[in-house]
């Protein structure tokens, strides 16, 4: 129930602070220059990792940030980095261990059309692919077999095993600019694993960056970034803004 | 109206991450040897050998542990079939911690003892269901007084169901 209740509050400041700003993006919103290939690039870390790890006691914790470039404001090449890691003891008392870190390499696409009447805006509502790989060390203790019929029972444990997980992902994502090169936002994943485990493998139970090991996982991000190397060039002030917008009224 | 659609879906989407809990294990862990009996009927005017499948009338069926101190083999406390009728195949567990499982049939008032030399192998499944131990059968001896032969078909005995030996009458 904290879980949810994290997410939901989360989202709902989302929107609210969205909305709010919405209102005055209207009028102090630069739009980029879609017509020169690069338009600066944004920094960004996730907060919800970070609320979840800290907030939620399910033995698992991660933590990530990434740079994504803006071509022309339609394709966005991303690298994203983090460090994740698990420590639980299942209802077997089987304990598993594990700190790895993780790389993302993709693009996304921005999905919003520019209508020719619309205001100019930064926002953006986007799709996109990763392909994510982690490779990491685990330890797997306390294994315990028993013999119902013969009688019996081994503990053993299973120490430093390495492996190399690969996933894609398909990203689903609004970023709002809240403030002037600040951006809110958060992106929902599928992320699909590709390298599968391998017979006799001591499978690890939790995989940095791609989350609990299953062939399909679901995760969200809710990210915080800041736009870099804004088009100053181009970019009108605030003053010459309002300036036009009453010649525009006047001419009217 | 598509707004609020649309957080319905996040929100869907949120509560079904949030609520997953830890799974429980729904692997098969059931490991036991797989064993069938049948007759052979060798026909001297045709030479045909027809093998038929054996449904046993009585069929009792007991592990026998090596006592430690006098290494007299005891049998273990539980019984694994007593006095059964028509069970075919049987499943029988070999011991996990020793290289040798022994088992005593008793058929109506006939005794046989098998003796199975098998290596054990730990195979560890996942955190939700831990670790199994597998076997592979390296060679079977038996007494003579109802069982004429044994025959392996599969060494690998695991979770998978399969006839791993044939015991001949």
């Amino acid at each position: 129930m904290r879980r949810i209740f994290v997410y939901i509050s989360s989202l709902i400041l989302c929107l609210a602070v969205s909305n709010a700003t919405a209102q005055k993006n209207k009028q102090i919103s630069i739009p980029v220059d879609s017509t020169r290939w690069l338009n600066g690039f944004t920094v960004y870390v996730d907060v919800a990792s970070l609320i979840s790890s800290s907030l939620i006691n399910n033995g698992t914790y991660s933590t990530e940030a990434g740079i994504q470039l803006d071509l022309k404001h339609k394709f966005f090449p991303t690298f994203e980095l983090g460090v994740a890691g698990a420590n639980k003891i299942s209802t077997e008392n089987i304990n598993f261990r594990t700190n790895g870190s993780f790389e993302r390499f993709g693009i996304d696409f921005n999905l919003r059309k520019k209508k020719p009447d619309s205001k100019p805006t930064n926002n953006l509502f986007t799709a996109g692919i990763r392909l994510g790989v982690s490779n990491f060390n685990y330890n797997v203790t306390q294994v315990t077999t028993t013999d119902t019929y013969w009688g019996g029972s081994n503990t053993f444990d299973y120490p430093t095993q390495n492996t190399t997980k690969i996933w894609y992902e398909f990203v689903v994502g609004v970023h709002v600019e809240v403030i002037r090169n600040f951006y809110m936002g958060w992106n929902l994943r599928n992320k699909n694993l590709i390298s599968k485990d391998s017979p006799g493998e001591v499978s690890p139970w939790y995989i940095p960056g791609f989350g609990q090991n299953s062939s399909s996982n679901w995760s969200i991000n809710y990210i915080l970034g800041y736009h870099f190397w804004p088009q100053k060039k181009n970019a009108k002030s605030k003053k010459q803004l309002i300036i036009q917008k009453i010649n525009n009224q006047i001419n009217k | 109206m598509k707004k609020i659609i649309f957080i319905i879906f996040i929100f869907s989407i949120l509560l079904n991450i949030s609520c997953t809990t830890d799974v429980i294990c729904t692997e098969s862990k059931y490991v036991k040897l797989n064993a069938n009996f049948y007759h052979v009927i060798y026909n001297d005017t045709t030479k045909i050998r027809t093998v038929y499948q054996l449904s046993l009338d009585s069929l009792t069926v007991q592990g026998l542990k090596k006592d430690s101190v006098t290494g007299a083999y005891q049998p273990v406390d539980s019984i694994l079939y007593k006095n059964q009728n028509g069970i075919v195949p049987i499943y029988l567990p070999l011991n996990n911690y020793l290289p040798e499982s022994v088992f005593r049939f008793k058929f109506n008032t006939i005794s046989d003892t098998m003796t199975i030399y098998h290596k054990n192998l730990n195979d560890y499944l996942s955190l939700e269901c831990g670790c199994i131990v597998t076997h592979s059968i390296d060679t079977i001896i038996t007494t003579h007084h109802y069982i004429d032969s044994v025959r392996i078909i599969i060494h690998d005995v695991n979770t998978i169901n399969a006839e791993n030996i044939r015991l001949y009458k």
